[in-house]
């Protein structure tokens, strides 16, 4: 991701001051790079938009405790993570992930045919999605991301295992039946 | 011959792998191969093209923030009710422990204060946008009258000296002409 994600200093403190402005300023600077994160752990676009404003929701209704210790960015990131698992862990969406991990031992959907990455990704577990993008990609920890998780490090390091693993399989040229 | 895991594949490319797989993969060209291909696929995946968000949120999110700023303010001009419902029996009750003149400052007071809540109901559109100044300026005064009508509010009517609460009604109204100034001056000036 090439996005500039620096914000000066005067607009963070514009907006802990309230300043619509400055907020509508900082939603922009980080609306994409949020989606984005939501759209690769999120099972559909709906779902990462809502995680999208949820998120900023929660930054408007934070900004003052932010003590401006790290990137701003960072502290985004964190709340949108947090928000984009909240949304996987809900019963709804925690069916449709034992379901689509049933069927993962499963043969892939285009086998014969070599596939590309994206979609190779998206045949992944909306939780091991989540543990590959924020480990391999945003570059939490498995400590961050078990205690987002609320679930063990060796939990997250074993999803991020199965999902390699999985990938692997997934990417592999198989030779065309002819 | 025993290769590596995933697992120990991981552990290679963050550093912390064992004795035994940082031997085995300087000896195995196949197990060399498959760390350069997590390496390829995970640069892979942080060269995914960008996805970008199909709609506008922002509207939804500062339309969620003004409608809190203005519940926060009826929750607070509920605290104003309540107050002046606690000074009706102060007003009622008035002859009884307190001088004519009193009564009718109160009632002044009061009257002042509901003309100036009424101004700001008539200006005070959801959807106006506010400057980080007006912003603080208003949050610094509105919470000052939240905490003059909790203080009212919690007075003992009966108890109460009533100079005391034409003293603390007539600091609700200044506060309350303040907040007029700033939010009405400010409307008429950019002509919403």
């Amino acid at each position: 991701m090439t996005l500039s994600l620096t914000v000066p200093d005067i607009l963070v403190a514009r907006a802990k001051a309230g300043d619509l402005e400055a907020l509508e300023a900082l939603y922009r600077a980080f609306e994409t790079p949020v989606y984005n994160l939501a759209r690769r752990m999120c099972r559909t676009s709906e779902d990462a938009e809502d995680v999208l404003q949820e998120t900023f929701l929660e930054v408007v209704r934070s900004i003052k405790s932010y003590r401006g210790e790290g990137h701003l960015w960072g502290w985004v990131r964190r709340i949108a993570a947090s928000k984009a698992l909240m949304r996987l862990r809900s019963e709804k969406l925690r069916a449709t992930d034992e379901l689509h991990d049933e069927s993962a031992g499963g043969p892939p959907a285009s086998v014969g045919a070599r596939i590309d990455l994206e979609r190779a990704f998206d045949q992944l577990s909306e939780t091991s999605r989540a543990v590959v993008w924020l480990h391999d990609v945003e570059g939490f920890t498995h400590e961050e991301i078990a205690e987002q998780m609320g679930r063990t490090v060796s939990f997250s390091k074993s999803q991020l295992a199965r999902a390699h693993a999985r990938l692997r399989r997934l990417l592999v040229v198989e030779p065309e039946v002819t | 011959m025993m290769h590596c895991t995933m697992d120990d594949l991981l552990a290679l490319r963050d550093g912390d792998a064992s004795v035994w797989a940082r031997r085995h993969v300087e000896e195995c060209a196949a197990c060399r191969s498959e760390l350069d291909a997590l390496y390829q696929r995970v640069a892979q995946l942080k060269a995914l093209p960008t996805l970008r968000p199909p709609r506008d949120r922002w509207s939804v999110v500062q339309e969620s923030l003004v409608r809190g700023h203005v519940q926060r303010r009826r929750r607070w001009a509920g605290y104003g009710v309540a107050t002046a419902a606690a000074l009706v029996g102060v007003m009622v009750l008035g002859p009884a422990f307190g001088n004519r003149g009193s009564a009718e400052d109160l009632a002044q007071a009061k009257q002042q204060s509901a003309q100036l809540e009424s101004t700001l109901q008539e200006f005070d559109a959801e959807t106006r946008v506010m400057s980080g100044r007006e912003a603080e300026l208003t949050a610094r005064l509105e919470d000052q009258i939240a905490q003059l009508d909790g203080r009212l509010a919690d007075l003992d009517a009966r108890a109460a000296r009533e100079a005391m609460l034409v003293d603390l009604w007539r600091q609700r109204v200044q506060l309350m002409q303040q907040l007029v100034e700033v939010r009405v001056a400010r409307a008429k000036y950019v002509g919403l």
